[in-house]
Parts: structure tokens; sequence; C-alpha cells
């Protein structure tokens, strides 16, 4: 497993040096200027160019781009040309409701899609089976501002159950838990969908496969045979699947963070882009593509668990 | 057994639900609204503060915090519309170019610094000190020198002389900061005014807490906490507005002014604004630098109906320097050309206008697409074809300032009221290329512009903003579409919210009854 791991870190700084590259010349490449953004329409000229000087944004482009590659090799993410905080602060600070979003959101997804996906297996052609793989596809087909605004008039204005939005308690209370479960619906049905869709089609195979066949012959209760022979078997692909939708998740929380006021590295990031601050983007792009390969490593990881013929090399 | 199994998981599931469900009761109800009465309000804002230094931001959320926590010299009395001292007793002209502004007495910083002529001086010198890189250093670039002449008094020298002065100083950009805290701390984090609110936490990494300066030196505000709040979609700041979660929010859209309009809990404030919605053509382009076009387009434009669409939240005048200026003079109206689709077809089809495509550039904020759409079937009827173009802010910023449009739909807020600080940015040839957009350049509005910043007597200032907007209104660089109208949605709870037609409000009256 050390083997791996460190193989994973290699190819993650390899990357991370890739996608700092790109994301640097692609921002200064876009049209917008920082400066424009902060002076706004009423700053003139002088002050205009006030600001960008005052950012470095005069030097050379590969000279900005070492000193920024300098300071990250120190540990040092720069400061927001716009709010002048710290990158690495504000990431931080952002982080947290990112994060547990994206767990309460996988949480919903593997709950309802995993379930989904073995009844409709076992239910194979039945009614369930049917209506499940409707609403599978209306989950991956409804956009999120659509189904998270529904959610807000339904349960939070008119019945009342869960607050509008924002995400300031602790998850553990049970005012937080109750400001993570309609963004949670939220983001987690279009992956809830295809895991549903996933975890059928894994278990069709594995439940017509010979062994189960073998163990049904010989007695083994149903609910041993479902558990043990077929589940851990139809979960290799639904892993890969639940792996890639939490990596989604982690940096594709933006429109249901908008959606519910939660002040989170998603809507970070694009309020950034749109205000062009190259330091906060960079930081928060590096950051989700850290915890992307993350996530994948864990998910190598569970698969040589699951299954020892995998193995780590 | 498969179907126990299904069966016990939905009833986890449903448990589960049912018990968060019960736990939360009417609780988004009860967090505000009319049940609690305690002096604290919630605001909500749908962009970020960017910062909490008025020398370092201009952007209005930020201007919302600070105009709570900082003071100006000088304020516009939104009743009279004059110009009155706030920490500042008075100003004298003894010559064209200089200013002699005695501060009053005995009012300290939140940090307990005396509040003086060292104060004025280091902010005015900060804002100024090219190193600050100021936003706004612009507003007091016409100042040379900030001279100290005794602990109330201080002396502002310009090389020219300077009429919008006290309409400049009125600005949020040039309110006052502590120089003891802006020496020790940064103000964009911490910051130290004189006014009725102070910096109390940063919550939730964004949202901005002030509490009641109780040493206040007018004596302490009602409300005692003051949150600012980020909700970035303004369709969820309506329902937490509806729910209680906030007390009140500003910028309500038409769109969404019906369903504000049927909640029963809340109470909505209209005021006539400063920001005027206009036109901008880029006059080194064809056909926009042929008066006649320019003429045809005026012609085919129906801003009245427009306005009749936007629920109350657009003044109908066709005049540059809106009625809630200083230099608007109502009888101008009759200078500006109204709509008449038969006189705009007829000069399109004389100059054969209908065989060429202009393009309407319009930032993609859902008001100036909505304007783009709206004028450009508008101007398809008298026989000019124009293809809507929506950038984004930022590279509309940077594709208006390098020329890159035809037509523009743009707009100006207008924050000093002052009508010389609207056409001296925005039709000035020295701001060519920059705030000026539309690169409109002509020698006599130039001359009359630069009248009316140098004039220190007011009325003569009025005289000669009234021929200048004349002048624009006949020459047509820009057309005005409509004004805008400040608007705020409150709780009904909470009252004495101070709206100002800039759309800027303050709260030191307000208070939850």
């Amino acid at each position: 497993m050390a083997g791996l791991i460190i193989r994973r870190v290699l190819q993650l700084i390899l990357l991370l040096l890739g996608i700092s590259f790109i994301v640097f010349l692609s921002m200064h490449i876009a049209p917008g200027d920082p400066a424009d953004i902060i002076g706004g329409p009423t700053a003139s000229k002088e002050d205009i160019e006030g600001i960008r000087e005052s950012l470095g944004l005069n030097e050379p482009l590969m000279v900005q781009y070492f000193d920024y590659l300098k300071g990250v090799i120190h540990g040092d993410f720069g400061f927001s040309f716009q709010t002048k905080e710290s990158v690495s602060e504000a990431l931080l600070s952002r982080f947290p409701n990112t994060l547990n979003l994206a767990i309460a959101s996988i949480i919903v997804a593997i709950v309802i899609g995993v379930t989904a996906g073995i009844i409709s297996a076992l239910k194979h052609n039945s009614w369930f089976d049917g209506a499940a793989t409707v609403i599978s596809l209306a989950g991956i087909s409804i956009p999120n501002f659509w189904l998270g605004a529904i959610l807000i008039l339904v349960f939070a204005v008119n019945l009342q159950w869960f607050p509008v939005g924002g995400l300031t308690e602790p998850f553990w209370t049970v005012e937080g838990m109750k400001q993570l479960i309609l963004p949670a619906i939220t983001l987690g049905t279009g992956s809830a969908a295809m895991i549903a869709r996933m975890s059928r089609s894994a278990m069709l195979e594995v439940i017509r496969a010979d062994y189960v066949r073998t163990a049904r012959a010989k007695g083994v209760k149903e609910k041993t045979v479902i558990m043990v022979h077929c589940l851990r078997n139809a979960m290799i692909p639904v892993i890969t699947v639940i792996g890639l939708n939490f990596g989604f998740l982690l940096g594709g929380t933006i429109i249901t963070e908008q959606v519910f006021a939660i002040n989170g590295v998603g809507r970070l990031m694009i309020e950034s882009i749109a205000a062009r601050d190259f330091p906060m983007v960079q930081g928060a792009v590096l950051l989700v593509a850290t915890l992307f390969v993350l996530v994948n490593l864990v998910v190598d990881i569970v698969y040589a668990l699951i299954d020892p013929r995998i193995g780590f090399e | 057994m498969k179907k126990n199994f299904s069966a016990k998981l939905l009833s986890v599931l449903l448990v589960f639900a049912f018990a968060l469900a019960g736990c939360s009761g009417n609780s988004a109800s009860n967090s505000g609204g009319k049940a609690d009465a305690s002096q604290e309000v919630t605001y909500a804002t749908t962009s970020k503060v960017v910062g909490l230094s008025p020398i370092m931001t201009n952007d209005s959320v930020s201007s919302a915090v600070n105009e709570q926590i900082y003071e100006t010299l000088f304020y516009r009395d939104t009743k009279t519309n004059e110009i009155k001292g706030l920490l500042a007793e008075k100003a004298e002209t003894p010559d064209p170019n200089t200013w002699v502004i005695t501060l009053k007495k005995g009012i300290k910083f939140q940090d307990g610094t005396e509040f003086n002529a060292d104060a004025v001086k280091y902010t005015f010198d900060k804002i100024k000190d090219p190193k600050t890189a100021a936003p706004r250093a612009s507003l007091l670039e016409p100042i040379k020198s900030i001279e100290v002449k005794d602990e109330q008094t201080v002396v502002l020298k310009t090389a020219k002389p300077y009429g919008p002065m006290l309409a400049a100083l009125t600005h949020s950009n040039a309110a006052i900061v502590s120089p003891t805290a802006d020496k020790k701390q940064d103000l964009m984090k911490d910051p130290v005014g004189t006014g009725p609110f102070k910096f109390k936490a940063k919550e939730n990494g964004e949202d901005i807490v002030l509490e009641a300066n109780k040493d206040y030196w007018q004596g302490a505000p009602k409300l005692k906490k003051v949150t600012y709040k980020v909700v970035p979609e303004i369709t969820t700041a309506v329902s937490m507005l509806q729910t209680g979660k906030v007390n009140f929010l500003d910028g309500v859209t038409s769109e969404l002014m019906p369903r504000v309009e049927k909640l029963k809990n809340v109470s909505i404030e209209k005021k006539k604004g400063t920001p005027v919605y206009y036109m901008a053509f880029n006059m080194e382009k064809a056909p926009m630098n042929n008066p006649e076009f320019r003429k045809a387009v005026a012609y085919a434009l129906d801003t009245k109906s427009y306005v009749k669409k936007l629920r109350g939240l657009g003044v109908d005048s066709r005049s540059f320097i809106g009625p809630e200026l200083f230099g608007y003079d109502p009888s101008s109206e009759q200078k500006a050309i109204q709509y008449d689709p038969a006189k705009a077809k007829e000069i399109v089809k004389a100059n054969g206008f209908d065989k060429q495509q202009v393009t309407l550039l319009a930032a993609n904020t859902a008001s100036y697409m909505n304007m783009a759409e709206v004028f450009q079937a508008q101007l398809e009827e008298a026989g000019i074809k124009a293809k809507i173009e929506t950038l984004e802010w930022g590279t509309y910023l940077e594709a208006t300032q390098n020329g890159k449009f035809d037509i523009t739909v743009a707009g100006w807020s207008n924050v000093t009221g002052d009508g010389s600080e609207l056409l001296y940015p925005r039709l000035h040839s020295a701001n060519s290329g920059s705030t000026n957009i539309g690169r409109y350049k002509n020698p006599e509005l130039d001359k009359l512009i630069e009248a009316s910043r140098s004039t220190v007597d007011q009325d003569e200032r009025k005289a000669l903003l009234k021929q200048a907007n004349e002048l624009v209104l006949t020459d047509l660089p820009v057309i005005p579409l409509y004004h805008g109208v400040a608007s705020m949605a409150t709780d009904k709870s909470l009252q004495g919210i101070n709206l100002e037609p800039t759309g800027q409000w303050t709260l030191y009256k307000a208070e939850r009854k």
C-alpha cells in the first residue's frame, strides 16, 4: 500500500504543477482585468493603473507565475486581489462547509442509490424497477438550481420544516443537520440516480452468476446470498461511481452553495472567477484537484480491501 | 426475507426524516420575524462584502457596511438635496482654490482616538498616495494639498477651482478613518470609524456583524446588533425575508416585486434615485458617429412603456442629468427627443441605416439583458438591425473600455448626487477610453463641464450644468433610458431606516417595534 501512496503523491505533485500553470495561463488569457473589477466602472484610468501596479500585474507573465510558484512551495498561496485576505485562510474557513455538504450528499446518494439499485435488481422488471428507472432518469435530468428552489419553497417556506438556507451550525447538532438536509438532497439526487443505475446493473450481473446459483442451491439464506455473495462482488463498479461522484461533489457544489447561501469553496471559486481574483482561483482549483486525486486514491485502496485479487500494485 | 430487509431500511429512513422534521418545528419562522422584537436585525446581501476600509473598496455592498461604521465630512440631505456638515461644522472658500473646513468638536473614533484635522489629513493623504492604490483616488484628485491649520480646521488647496468639492466629500469613499487604527491594523478586516455602529465579528467566513457604538457622538443607536448575511440567490433571500430569517433586503428586482408585494409581514419602500441607465454609442464607429443615426435611435425608443413595466422601480425622464441630481432642470426635458416611431423609420430609410447591422452589448445581469432585449425589439421595429451580445461583467468592463462595442446599455450610480460628477467621467474627452466608454469628444461640452467643475458659485454651476445637459440631449452621445429608484423590502417590525436616493441606507435611527 505504501508504494501505491508514494506513487500517487508523486503523480499529484506533477499534476498540481501542470494544473497551476494551465489555470494561471487561462486566467491571464481570459478577457477581463482584476483591476477593472476592483475599481469598478466609476474608477478613472489612473485609479485602475494604480491598482494594476499594486497587484503586480504589470510584471511579465512568467515572472508573475514563478513568484506565485515560489510562494506555493513555501506554503504561501498569496493574498486575494479583491479582499486582501490570505488565500489559505479563506479556503480553510470555507472547506468544512463544502466537505460537510459533499459528505451529506454522498450519504444521501449512497443510501437512496444503492438501496433503490439493489431492490430494482432483486425485483427485476417489477413496477418498482420501472418506477426506479424513471425516477433515476429524472434525478439525473433535474437541474440542481430548480430542485433546490422547489425544496426551499415546499419544505422551508410553506411547511417550515427546515431553514431556508445557510450552513452555520455544526453538523452534529440538530440545527446543523436540518440545515444540511435540503442542500444534501438537492446535490445528492443526481449522484443517487447514477449510483442506483450502476448498482442495479452490477447486481443483475452478479445475481445471475454461477456461484450465486450454487450458494442458493446449497441452501444459504437469501439475506446472506444478497449481502455477502452478491453485494460484495457487485460493489466494485459502484464504488468507482461513488468515488468519482464524491470527487465531483467536492468541487461541484457551486450551484447548491449558491441557492442555499452556503459559504463554501465552490461559491468562493465562482465569485473569484467573476472578480478575476487569480490567487484565489488558483488556490481553490489546486485544493479541489488535490482532493479529487486523494479521493481516487482512497477508492483504489477500498478496491483492494473489498477484492483481494486487485491488490495494491 | 427480501421484503423484510427492504421494509426495515425504508422504516429507518422514514423515522430519521420525520424525527428531523419534528425537531425543526417552526424554528425558521422564530429565528427572526415579528415575534422576536429584540433590537437585532439581519440584512441579506446578494454579494459578499469585499472589505471594510472605505479607502480600499469601491463596491456597493462594502459601502453598505462602511456607511454604518464610518462617516464623511459632509452629507447630502435627501429631503432638500442640500449638502450639510456631518463631521464638519462648515466650509468656507476665501478664494476659489482654498476650502477651509471647520470640524465638529468632541467626536471620537470607536477606538478612542480623537477626531480632528490630523485624522482628516491622514485619511485624504492616504487616499491620494499612489502607493495605496485606492480605487477612488480620483475623487480627491483636484486637491493638491491638505493642511492642518489647527485641531479643528483643515485647509484643502486645489490647483484649479473645484466646484463639486463638497459633493466629492459626501462620497462614502472619502469617509474618515482612525489614523491610530490604520497604522496598527488592517482596516479591511478590522475597521474603526466614528459611525454609530462598530465592527464586532466576521461569522461563517463572510457574514459581517456590527454592534451599536454606545459612545456615538450623536447618541447610541437603538439597534444593538446588525448582521450582513450573504445570500447570493435573490429568490432565496426573499424566502428568508418571508420566514423571518432576514429582516430587510434592498435592490428587489421588478420581476420579484409581485412576490414581495404579496408578503404580509413585509413593507416596501421606494425612493426616486440618482442612478441613470442609458444607451451609449461608440463614437469612433460608423454609423454611431452619425448624428442622424443617433437621432433615429432616440425616436425609436419607447422608454415610457419600458418604465411602466418596471413596477415603480424606474423614473421616466429623458434628461441625462436626472431629477435627483444637482444640475437638473425640468425645462431641459423639452429639449429631449421623445418616442416617435414614424420619424425613426423616416430617418432610417432616408439614410439607409436599415442596410447595416449593429451590435447591442449588455452585461449579463438580468436588468441589463432585459433592457437590451426590449430596446433591440424597438430598434428592429424602426428598421435598425441590432444583434444582442451579452458579456460577463469583468469581460464587459474590459470590452467597453477598449471600445469593442457598437451600442451598449450602461448605468452610472451618481453617488455624489452632482451632475458634474456624471458628465465629467462619462462624457469629457479627458476620460475617453476609460469611464467615457463611448469615446465622445466635444470641445464645447468639455468647456461647459470644466466650467461647471471649476466654478465655486453653486447657482452658476447649476446654470452651466443645464447648458451641458441640453447639449448632450441634442448631440446624443448617450440616450437616457430611465432613472433608477432605490428600493428596500423590510420586515414590518423594523422601522426608521434612512433610504438614500443613491440606494445606500443608514441604520442610525432604525429600530424594531
